[in-house]
């Protein structure tokens, strides 16, 4: 395929976008509309998946050890040696899917007690030593949140080990909430992409149907279906990244202005820094609409092409 | 079951032969040129043009028969919003001949149906007869081994239609393959050629140096 015959077809290409300009502008700005939609849509997503995992990451699994204080039958009021500690640190680093183990002795915490509060200090100083009513704890964050029940129980049933805590119920919350997330977006997304194309489809069927005469006659004298379909092509490429371009101009130019208040109003929230996005999504929106008006130029000709 | 337009025909057209098909409406003629161009499939039967069988021809190597045909219809088949020299160009260009060749040939196919001083006029501007002669000129400027024509007097004047069939046949003796489905009664007889008649979807008659034989 020469150089010459794209130069041809790009030019047929925009001879037919400025025939039809009315048109061309309409679909163009529809394309723009629902792109822009899905830059909306995007951008939450990504906001939301920020969120959700910020929330994933914090969820940690606390474990608290044996001592001699403690009640459980299995801990059998005694305090745990060095040696049996350090055995249970490092059969739970070998669990799968933990990711992070930190130990907290009893002694630590109640240092780091006086610490927080120099005024009752003196009140906790008289719980040192083998006075102290506190628990040995274990910190573990795992890999994957969707199986911290499953580690919460391996880590429950070691010897040595008192009792675990995760918070069940709001993990389980969380994960619904993640996954529905997750799920709406997609769907949200290929509805959006299909909206998409038959807009665009719609356009170049138009265009098709205005140089019916002229696709007839090309076909008459021997163009290939290539030829042919090669300007409308390009027509709806162009058409489509015109598009994507209005639209991500529009949603760039909004998430920056929206990011601040947002930070100001809610700054518990995390937000995804514009920058962080921004060209990544317009690039995608600009590829996506010249993929998908290839596509719908391809699809619409079909149909004329097969008399 | 509808009956066949074309029902058991069998026909041999050598090589620089003129052949007029002539017949009543409906008889079948333009389905026999449509399907030479593969406009149309035979539902049964060969057709063997150049060597090799049109109807069973892949899709893609269709616009490639038709390249090495020259087509013409009652209706012109111009693009009234081009020029003269830009409908002959189309058929050229878009088969991707070089920009070359095409500033070469187009001036030769429209010196030869005498229109080449009509090379900037818009197709629409122009009168019947001559719309007719440039869709010849497209029909001619790839050098065809086979032209069609399909009623192509059919909308023109006598004065018109002779003028046409006289550029037929010009194309004829410069070594084309003509074939022509006409009405026109007076013309075939006077031009004493081969004349195939079409009833009914079959062959009623074929004869060389042969004559109109309907009242018209």
């Amino acid at each position: 395929m020469s150089l010459r015959g794209w130069v041809t077809a790009l030019r047929d290409a925009l001879h037919n976008m400025a025939r039809g300009n009315v048109m061309s502008l309409a679909s163009m700005l529809a394309v723009a509309v629902t792109l822009l939609v899905l830059a909306v849509v995007a951008i939450l997503a990504v906001n939301l998946e920020e969120i959700a995992a910020t929330a994933e990451s914090q969820v940690e699994i606390k474990g608290y050890l044996c001592t001699a204080r403690r009640e459980e039958v299995k801990c059998g009021q005694r305090d745990l040696t060095e040696e049996e500690i350090r055995a249970i640190l490092e059969s739970i680093r070998n669990l799968p899917n933990v990711e992070q183990v930190t130990f907290l002795s009893r002694h630590e915490a109640l240092e780091e007690m006086k610490r927080a509060d120099p005024a009752q200090a003196d009140l906790l100083s008289g719980y040192e030593g083998d006075e102290n009513p506190l628990s040995d704890e274990v910190y573990v964050k795992v890999a994957d949140v969707q199986l911290v029940a499953e580690v919460a129980e391996q880590i429950q049933a070691m010897r040595g080990v008192a009792k675990v805590d995760y918070g069940k119920e709001i993990v389980a919350d969380l994960l619904a909430f993640t996954r529905a997330v997750r799920i709406g977006g997609a769907g949200l997304v290929v509805l959006l992409l299909f909206a998409t194309v038959l807009t665009l489809s719609n356009t170049i069927r138009l265009s098709v149907y205005a140089r019916r005469r002229e696709v007839s006659i090309m076909k008459l004298v021997g163009a290939t279906d290539w030829y042919i379909r090669r300007p409308f092509v390009l027509e709806g490429m162009l058409l489509g990244a015109m598009g994507a371009g209005v639209a991500s101009a529009v949603a760039a130019w909004g998430y920056i202005r929206l990011t601040p208040a947002i930070q100001q109003s809610l700054p518990f929230l995390p937000v995804v820094p514009p920058d962080a996005i921004l060209s990544d999504l317009t690039l995608a929106l600009l590829g996506l609409g010249a993929v998908l008006g290839a596509l719908a130029s391809y699809f619409s000709l079909h149909r004329f092409l097969n008399v | 079951m509808k009956t066949p337009s074309l029902d058991g025909i069998n026909l041999r057209v050598e090589r620089g032969e003129f052949v007029f098909l002539v017949g009543p409406s409906g008889a079948g003629k333009s389905t026999l040129m449509k399907l030479l161009y593969r406009e149309e499939l035979p539902t049964s039967g060969q057709l063997i043009l150049d060597g090799k069988d049109v109807a069973r021809l892949p899709r893609r190597a269709v616009p490639y028969l038709r390249r090495s045909l020259g087509v013409i219809f009652q209706d012109f088949k111009l693009l009234p919003d081009r020029t003269v020299f830009e409908n002959v160009a189309f058929a050229l260009e878009c088969t991707d001949v070089p920009r070359r060749e095409v500033l070469r040939r187009v001036p030769a196919a429209l010196e030869l149906v005498g229109l080449r001083h009509k090379s900037r006029a818009l197709a629409a501007e122009l009168s019947g007869g001559e719309q007719q002669r440039v869709a010849v000129a497209r029909a001619i400027v790839r050098n065809p081994v086979l032209v069609i024509a399909d009623e192509p007097t059919g909308n023109l004047d006598p004065e018109n239609t002779w003028a046409i069939m006289n550029l037929l046949n010009q194309i004829n003796q410069m070594g084309a393959t003509v074939m022509v489905a006409t009405h026109a009664a007076e013309i075939v007889d006077s031009m004493k050629k081969r004349v195939v008649a079409l009833e009914r979807g079959r062959v009623v008659r074929d004869e060389n140096r042969g004559t109109y034989g309907y009242e018209s």
